[in-house]
């Protein structure tokens, strides 16, 4: 057959194709339309045929270049991954981020660790010599606490808090997550984020107890501070699972171990978000606030209990998996 | 001939259909990718630049009566939200709405897709949006560039992470194989013998009898005459051989008797 007499022959089937893929794409029938679907898939299965002849016969043409991305397209349609749904969306949360984190424990033990050996460090820098705060602390934080009184009480007046707690839960979930990817850096930067904010903590508190401000600091901190550093150091084991599958691919190659790691390390970072607005509108709204001490305290160890009660203990059972 | 050629000289990727075909795509290439980033950025920088003069414009005002406050207070609101939602949310957003394309993907014509031809969930969105600072964003896309550049399927890091890749798709022109329009009659032309062309020969044949009309008319001459030159020697023993036509015509009634 020469190319003329199969295009002529053909082409009314793949410009149907064509058109009903058209509609699909635009939102059109769906699942409902039973003979719509029919349709669709005889068209379908005809034309990877015609692509299959073309293949043998029709080699280095335009044509065959049109069936390749014909059939993709139609392909794309007829394969297409389950759309978003409550319930997938449901048992994301409750059973993937849950068992993904499970699996990676042993990263997220090394992500408290680097988190804290940069608490340690950041104490015993100030214990050491004060002006090591000045490295990590920016000014008007040192001049508020050198005159005694709590940083916060002045941001918080100027600011109103709906504004700070979208500055610090953007800018809290942006270190979460470059922490996460991160681990693409053989997990350099990972530890680097861990490290800082650990080394931070460790000066503010240090500083804070030398100047008679601890009992303030706690009574701030104590509100959202579990949460945070809870998401935080979940995030920085996820970029450590990434590093690690870089570093360590076992019997896979190192591309695969990636992708398969990064599918349970994405759903440890993922939980980090929903984590830190919390913490995030709790430190803007409830923290600098009137609040009594006991009801801080309270909020902060039930929310810090929660989050790793959810993550230690929902989602045990093995649901029945939807076909994919 | 050559858009042909370098249609099919570019990185092909091959995947296997469960209909036992393999489908052959064009891997996006640096360049255009780099172009798709750039276009996508300049959206985002324009928006962000207009929500910003926004703001610029409310604090001049120095009466700081309840109402400026408010809509100060909210615009500065907005604007984090806007930063934030670009860096990390952007191209997570429209790649999953998109089926795989971003604004500046889709003016290209580029599309994600798994890289054994599926469509992208949104876990593998998420993958290879959130690795971005790693390998696209800032002085670390030269990473990114590099492992495009290198790597046999052109993916960056959080493709290699998420199995992903960036195909091109070209528009597809039917028009190539539009019946030619003949201004000669077809009385003459019923009895003589069929002419075999390549289908490679066919179809160059027809892309520029469909296309002569929308050319200009010294390149549709100059492109008539080259054509004429090399089929010429393919009608060899039959009466189009000696055929007086001028080029064009000559080559409506070729295309008549194939």
């Amino acid at each position: 057959m020469t190319l003329g007499v199969f295009v002529r022959k053909n082409r009314p089937r793949w410009q149907r194709l064509e058109t009903m893929l058209g509609l699909i794409e635009r939102g059109g029938p769906r699942r409902t339309n039973r003979s719509f679907l029919q349709e669709l898939s005889t068209f379908y299965r005809a034309t990877t045929a015609d692509l299959a002849f073309a293949q043998t016969h029709y080699r280095g043409t335009t044509l065959l270049l049109f069936l390749h991305q014909l059939v993709a397209r139609a392909h794309n349609q007829i394969y297409r991954p389950n759309r978003f749904s409550l319930r997938g969306c449901l048992r994301f949360f409750r059973n993937e981020i849950p068992q993904a984190l499970r699996k990676h424990l042993q990263a997220i033990t090394w992500s408290a660790i680097v988190f804290l050996l940069g608490t340690a460090l950041g104490l015993s820098a100030v214990q050491f010599d004060e002006r090591a705060a000045s490295i990590i602390l920016p000014t008007n934080v040192l001049d508020s606490i050198y005159s005694g009184h709590m940083w916060t009480g002045g941001i918080f007046s100027v600011v109103p808090a709906p504004v700070a707690s979208t500055f610090l839960f953007t800018s809290n979930i942006s270190v979460a997550l470059m922490a996460f990817a991160g681990g693409l850096s053989f997990g350099l930067i990972t530890a680097w984020i861990l490290f800082q904010n650990g080394f931070m903590l460790g000066v503010v508190f240090k500083l804070c107890a030398d100047y008679g401000l601890l009992g303030a600091l706690l009574e701030f901190i104590t509100g959202h501070g579990l949460l945070e550093i809870s998401a935080i150091i979940v995030s920085g084991g996820a970029g450590f699972v990434v590093a690690n599958a870089l570093l360590n691919p076992g019997s896979y190659s190192r591309s695969d171990a990636l992708a398969e790691q990064g599918r349970s390390a994405v759903r440890m970072a993922i939980i980090s978000v929903p984590a830190l607005i919390t913490a995030g509108c709790i430190e803007a709204f409830i923290s600098p606030a009137h609040f009594p001490v006991w009801f801080k305290i309270a909020l902060g160890l039930t929310l810090g209990g929660v989050f790793w009660l959810y993550l230690f203990f929902t989602g045990k059972s093995v649901q029945a998996n939807t076909p994919r | 001939m050559s858009t042909l050629n370098s249609a099919w000289d570019a990185r092909k990727t091959e995947l296997e259909l469960p209909e036992e075909i393999d489908l052959q795509l064009e891997v996006a290439n640096v360049g255009s990718r780099t172009l798709a980033i750039l276009i996508d950025l300049a959206l985002g920088g324009m928006i962000l630049f207009i929500v910003y003069s926004l703001m610029l414009l409310l604090t001049r005002d120095v009466t700081r009566d309840l109402v400026t406050r408010f809509s100060t207070h909210a615009i500065l609101t907005l604007l984090l939200l806007l930063i934030f939602g670009f860096q990390w949310g952007y191209f997570n957003l429209f790649e999953w709405i998109w089926n795989g394309q971003t604004p500046g993907k889709r003016l290209l014509h580029l599309r994600v897709i798994k890289v054994d031809g599926t469509p992208v969930s949104w876990i593998d969105i998420l993958l290879r949006n959130l690795s971005r600072p790693i390998d696209t964003f800032g002085p670390m896309g030269l990473i990114g560039l590099l492992m495009i550049f290198v790597s046999r399927k052109a993916q960056r890091l959080g493709d290699l992470m998420a199995r992903t890749l960036v195909i091109h798709e070209t528009t597809i022109d039917w028009s190539i194989f539009d019946e030619i329009k003949s201004p000669l009659p077809s009385s003459q032309i019923s009895n003589a013998p069929a002419i075999r062309l390549s289908s490679t020969q066919w179809e160059l044949l027809h892309r520029y009898l469909n296309r002569r009309e929308h050319l200009q008319a010294d390149v549709r001459l100059r492109l008539s005459l080259s054509l004429y030159e090399n089929l010429k020697p393919l009608v060899k023993g039959t009466d189009l051989e000696l055929s007086p036509l001028p080029p064009e015509d000559w080559l409506v009634e070729l295309a008549q008797r194939t």
